[in-house]
């Protein structure tokens, strides 16, 4: 579904060029769960945000269902409708209902009417258990259900993959395991999801294939088991040591 | 005691009733008023319009040269250009010049009406500019992320959040732009300060003309500082916790 070939990504900062992915290669199945753990500054985000160009890559290529994305040629918005993404910090609109909020994208891309979009709308928050919200505003919501609606606002879109930065960093602890479970949920129906996180717990339950990056480039990768039980890599032992 | 009477000027309050009528309803002389006030609403209308356009325009394209810098350059130099030589100059020389240079064959009002208008769209440009900036990067990257182009994403998720930011400066600029007609006058548009002086100079007397002319100014500021603010509150609902 997802090939990503000798991706490199360098930024140019006033004290210099920084080589933050220094070529990674991966290929993700439909229906895989990839979970991204590292310590901080190691790329997984830069990563995560090449999938869908909302960072450019420097060189390298990124195929989606049989697309080159990073082809000057390619149309990246038609593709970034069925690449969802949910953010450390929501990102929902502020200005916007809830409702609104879930609706805007696909009403505006044609792709359903309003009214199609509001049943859809109302069935996903259904599924999250904040329908009782759709009229109120992103501020008048808790981090936990924000988080919620901004998974709800991607999944309105009907997306073939999710792509999640840190849905869970910015939360109040008790408020982590309801954004988890939604992803849980997520996860059983079946969705194709790449998950940067913290959450070693999640990253055991419900990952496909583990990743462990360090310093730009993917040092080890297993499945949940081999990654927790029997680490390889002297830094990804290092690094379990300190947060498991 | 009637010298320091005189000195004083108190006996404009003694018969005050006769001045105002001399000044207003005698020989019609409050219709100077009114063409006036009609003239200043008039200028002042048509340049919000021509300024809010202007800026708003000058201010995306400048944000959009910001963001990529090979984007809109001849443009981006036009606008800077403008910026540098609207904000440099006062606003009555580039009333002259709009009547006496650049538009000769046109009627004062809208030599007047384009001279403000184009004054007040670099003011609002720079105001705009910084609402779009202040925007969080999120906000677009929210957008862009759910396959919305550049430009949607800008109207319907970045311009709204803006306006909100800027509406009470943007309003600030809607009243200093109604008090700065008042120099209309000097290409020979009646407005609204130019009728009033027009009647101090038939009845010789400052008081109720020049106070009266004040006075009508302060009134329409108040009203549409009241109108402003209950849209300023509208516009503040996704506010309220």
């Amino acid at each position: 579904m997802i090939t990503v070939k000798d991706l490199h990504k360098t930024f140019h900062t006033l004290n210099g060029s920084i080589d933050v992915l220094k070529g990674i290669n991966q290929t993700i199945e439909k229906g895989e769960k990839v979970v991204v753990v590292g310590p901080s500054g190691s790329g997984k985000s830069t990563f995560l945000r090449c999938l869908n160009l909302l960072e450019e890559p420097t060189s390298g290529e990124i195929w989606f269902e049989g697309q080159n994305i990073t082809d000057k040629n390619c149309n990246i918005n038609q593709l970034r409708q069925k690449m969802g993404m949910v953010f450390q910090h929501f990102n929902l609109f502020p200005h916007l209902t809830i409702k609104k909020n879930i609706t805007l994208a696909p009403v505006s891309l044609k792709l359903k009417t309003q009214q199609e979009a509001d049943a859809l709308a109302i069935k996903l928050l259904e599924r999250v258990g904040i329908v009782d919200k759709a009229d109120a505003y992103p501020v008048q919501l808790s981090g936990g259900q924000q988080q919620r609606i901004a998974i709800v606002r991607s999944l309105a879109m009907e997306p073939d993959v999710m792509l999640f930065d840190e849905p869970t960093s910015a939360l109040d602890p008790e408020m982590v395991g309801e954004v988890l479970q939604v992803m849980k949920q997520l996860a059983k129906d079946g969705m194709t999801m790449i998950v940067v996180t913290h959450e070693m717990g999640f990253a055991r339950e419900v990952a496909t294939r583990v990743l462990f990056m360090d310093d730009g480039q993917v040092v080890e990768e297993a499945t949940p088991q081999k990654f927790f039980d029997n680490p390889q890599n002297p830094r990804l032992q290092d690094f379990l040591s300190k947060v498991l | 005691m009637s010298s320091l009477m005189t000195f004083l000027q108190l006996n404009v309050i003694s018969d005050i009733g006769q001045k105002i009528y001399d000044s207003t309803l005698y020989m019609d002389r409050y219709k100077y008023i009114i063409e006036g006030l009609g003239n200043t609403l008039l200028i002042t209308l048509f340049a919000v319009i021509i300024g809010v356009i202007l800026g708003t325009l000058v201010a995306l394209i400048r944000v959009t040269h910001n963001n990529d810098h090979k984007k809109l350059k001849i443009l981006n130099v036009i606008s800077s250009l403008y910026l540098t030589v609207i904000r440099g100059t006062p606003v009555v020389v580039q009333l002259m010049i709009m009547y006496y240079i650049i538009y000769t064959s046109g009627d004062a009002i809208t030599a007047a009406i384009f001279a403000f208008g184009i004054n007040s769209g670099a003011y609002v440009a720079e105001v705009m500019r910084s609402g779009i900036q202040s925007v969080d990067k999120g906000q677009i990257e929210a957008g862009r992320s759910l396959g919305l182009t550049q430009r949607m994403t800008m109207i319907k998720i970045v311009f709204p959040q803006a306006l909100k930011n800027v509406a009470p400066a943007i309003f600030n600029e809607f009243i200093a732009l109604l008090k700065e007609t008042s120099v209309a006058g000097y290409i020979g548009v009646q407005d609204l300060t130019k009728g009033g002086d027009t009647i101090r100079s038939i009845t010789y007397d400052p008081y109720t003309s020049l106070l009266m002319t004040a006075a009508i100014y302060l009134v329409i500021v108040i009203g549409m500082t009241a109108c402003l603010s209950k849209l300023e509150r509208r516009l503040h609902k996704s506010d309220n916790r």
